[in-house]
């Protein structure tokens, strides 16, 4: 079927964004998320290639070392203000990219090739039902208003007795645990794994799902990614191309309406 | 020993056009609470910039650089007028996240037009080494080192002692009441970017010279270790940006010569969270948004 | 008697909270007004709106011309000078180069020299401390600056936001003198005051604001007798 690659990028991109919805439910901009997507993609990968794996369990590792990541980067950017935490993202997301580009037993510049497939149709949209449904009872649980709170107003949020580090953390590692998760399903259906898919413009990419969807709703993101994934292929645009738009999108968007297309107001 | 200081010396050349980079953001987000996330891709076109004017105007020095810096001042213009003017004063991630988007369309833009692999730039300086002892040192790096100080030095000397550099300190501290006292903020807003690109620019027309080589990309890991350096020095004072620049510059090569030059690009963010777990703001202070 | 300021069915709102609601006010050539009111009464917004720094609705004349709109840095170059609340000085700039940047919009000639040493002469303790840095002066000497700063732009003019904020009494008392005697040189001043008995000492005639309205206006004579004002803050 023409569709199958595109519904299958579409619904990857779709869990990753998730994920970066929910770390920036409590606040932190994260350009990360590629980063945490491609570690996840090659633990995953060394797992079930070098050493046998079957793919749930290494979907479990790549799960489980987003979570560790991403909660230690939680903690890392609690005190800092929101730019300086975005820069340490960016930061961080870029140093992964390098130093994955420098270990040979992962393939260096080369990348990890020699995934077997085993990441279906199917599959991806059962774990993308998953994760909707997972961010649909995160945004109405305790934790989920805890964040949004610590994001509107820290101080308020403090003053309720709500523990902001372990918040900003722990959001932060759920939201790099889904990331990791997708990057799990992409290293097994693109079969190559490389440190290009880890840098600061895929994690823009995955920004501008969230902002151009709407950051506020968890189908804010699912909107975004589906529609920016899809219609590219419709229209037929190159990858070049495709980043001049998203960027000029991204631009445009977060001028004219930075809560992004669907609202929790457009929800009702 | 030897290796020692012919690194540092190596890293002090490079480590100038880190600090006039990292100064240019580092004013612009002083002045105008605005995170330039385009500001390398002013970098970047000066080095384009300079591309152009030997391919198509002259390969006299002078000109390639007035010409880099002329094309790297044109794109600043054009990004302060579309990303930054419309969301000033808002909460802050929204220029951080505009400029994002302007700085990624840029890139690519520019990979549309000049192709995806690095464009060749003849040398202009010719190629001629100066030893001192056991040390060598070429001539661009030194024509790169001078320029850089030129730029730091007189940017230093506009911001204290003219007329509208003391406007630029006021509008950075108070814009409202400088305003009040004839200031238009606008038009200082434009100066400090153009200013900001024209730096940039300079630093990519020498960058680009050194490496003979222009690359659409190349502005993004400048632009993450000007940020660094920003970050690390904290924004009250200019001299603090600059002594990172070149701190930074000399760390890298030194690592670059005793462990190994792939981990060199690693330095910087590492000497970030080093800094940051234990100095939030900066070791100089401060941060304010 | 030319009217040197005039504000008509004022209105600012910040979002959906209004903060001044139909405000009219005048200042004429050489008098001093004064604009008092409780906390939160709307003073400073209509201070701001007058200069330009916060969107408004209503008419705002200077001198008969409309200003409603115009930039800020057009409105000082038009005559109108601001002594801001808490002073508000550029605490990383020297006392002298505060003074430059009072003086901006009037170039740095010989008159600038001359108005300087005028400066210094009416606030003598500001020339010994002309290399410092602004934020290292005690709260009197900020205050001397601040006008000083306003001043020298020979404004047509002076609009000040609670000048005695923050002082000692004694120094509010030699300040208000201070501020009668540069009126008497023909300065028209628009003053807002929290310290209403002060400021009804030395103004001509007076508007009091409650809750964004104004709530009363007249003479300082008809004003300090009027329940009014006894009863928001003279104590009454």
């Amino acid at each position: 079927m023409f569709w199958t690659p595109v519904l299958i990028t579409a619904g990857i991109n779709s869990i990753i964004a998730l994920g970066l919805y929910i770390t920036m439910s409590s606040g932190p901009l994260s350009v990360a998320h590629a980063a945490l997507a491609g570690m996840g993609g090659y633990l995953g990968a060394v797992l079930t290639t070098n050493f046998g794996w079957p793919f749930a369990l290494a979907i479990l590792a790549g799960v489980l070392l987003g979570l560790v990541t991403g909660m230690l980067l939680g903690l890392l950017i609690v005190r800092m203000n929101e730019l300086v935490a975005g820069l340490t993202t960016l930061g961080f997301g870029e140093t992964m990219a390098v130093i994955a580009f420098n270990i040979d037993y992962i393939g260096g510049a080369n990348a990890f090739t020699g995934i077997p497939l085993r990441t279906t149709l199917p599959l991806v949209y059962a774990v993308l039902a998953v994760i909707l449904f997972v961010a649909w009872r995160y945004d109405h649980s305790r934790l989920g208003y805890a964040a949004r709170a610590t994001r509107d107003s820290p101080v308020t949020a403090d003053a309720m007795g709500i523990n902001i580090t372990w918040v900003k953390s722990i959001t932060f590692g759920i939201g790099a645990a889904i990331a990791a998760l997708g990057g799990v399903l992409r290293a097994h259906y693109i079969l190559v794994q490389g440190p290009e898919d880890m840098g600061f413009f895929i994690s823009v990419g995955f920004l501008i799902f969230v902002v151009f969807g709407g950051s506020y709703v968890f189908w804010g993101p699912l909107f975004g990614a589906m529609t920016l994934t899809i219609l590219p292929e419709l229209l037929r645009f190159s990858t070049k191309d495709r980043f001049i738009i998203y960027g000029v999108l991204l631009t445009v968007m977060v001028i004219l309406r930075p809560q992004g297309f669907i609202t929790r107001r457009s929800m009702r | 020993m030897d290796l020692f200081f012919q690194q540092v010396l190596n890293g002090l050349m490079i480590g100038s056009t880190y600090a006039v980079v990292a100064l240019g953001f580092s004013l612009v987000f002083s002045v105008m609470r605005v995170v330039n996330m385009a500001h390398p891709e002013f970098f970047m076109a000066g080095a384009f910039g300079a591309y152009l004017t030997i391919r198509y105007v002259t390969t006299n020095f002078f000109g390639v650089l007035a010409g880099g810096m002329l094309v790297a001042a044109i794109v600043g213009l054009v990004v302060e007028r579309l990303a930054i003017r419309p969301v000033r004063g808002r909460y802050v991630m929204i220029p951080f996240i505009a400029t994002s988007g302007v700085g990624i369309a840029l890139q690519h833009l520019a990979e549309r037009v000049f192709g995806s692999d690095p464009v060749a730039i003849p040398p202009v300086v010719p190629t001629v080494s100066y030893t001192l002892g056991p040390l060598s040192v070429t001539r661009m790096q030194l024509v790169t080192f001078a320029i850089a100080a030129i730029l730091m030095l007189g940017l230093r000397y506009y911001v204290r002692n003219t007329k509208w550099g003391r406007a630029t300190r006021a509008v950075a501290e108070r814009p409202d009441v400088a305003a009040a006292f004839g200031v238009d903020v606008n038009f200082v807003s434009r100066l400090t970017i153009g200013i900001s690109a024209l730096m940039a620019g300079a630093a990519g027309v020498s960058i680009g010279i050194l490496y003979t080589s222009a690359w659409a990309f190349m502005g993004l890991l400048y632009g993450l270790k000007s940020f660094v350096c920003m970050l690390v020095a904290g924004n009250r004072h200019i001299e603090g940006v600059m002594a990172i620049g070149l701190l930074l510059g000399v760390l890298e090569a030194l690592v670059s010569g005793y462990i190994t030059s792939t981990l060199r690009d690693a330095v910087a963010f590492g000497v970030l969270v080093v800094v940051l777990v234990f100095k939030p703001n900066g070791l100089f202070g401060s941060y304010s948004v | 008697m030319s009217l040197l300021l005039r504000v008509k069915d004022l209105e600012v709102s910040y979002g959906a909270v209004p903060a001044v609601k139909r405000v009219a006010l005048e200042v004429p050539a050489g008098e001093i007004r004064a604009i008092l009111g409780a906390n939160g009464a709307g003073k400073s917004s209509t201070i701001k709106a007058i200069l330009g720094l916060v969107k408004a609705r209503g008419t705002i004349e200077l001198e008969g011309r409309p200003i409603h709109g115009v930039p800020t840095h057009r409105i000082h170059q038009l005559g109108v000078a601001w002594v801001p609340e808490g002073r508000q000085l550029f605490s990383t700039l020297t006392v002298h180069e505060n003074l430059e940047m009072g003086a901006f919009a009037r170039g740095d000639g010989p008159r600038f020299a001359s108005r300087v040493d005028e400066m210094f002469t009416l606030f003598p303790r500001l020339r010994e401390r002309r290399g410092q840095l602004a934020g290292s002066l005690s709260g009197g000497e900020q205050q001397m600056l601040a006008i000083a700063r306003a001043l020298i732009s020979e404004p047509r003019l002076l609009i000040m936001d609670e000048p005695s904020l923050g002082l000692a009494p004694k120094v509010v008392q030699s300040l208000f003198e201070q501020i009668q005697a540069i009126n008497a040189r023909g300065l028209s001043i628009l003053m807002v005051e929290q310290n209403a008995r002060q400021a009804l000492k030395i103004a001509h005639y007076a508007y009091l604001l409650e809750v964004g309205r104004l709530a009363a206006e007249g003479t300082s004579a008809a004003l300090m007798a009027s329940e009014d004002v006894q009863r928001v803050y003279l104590g009454g």
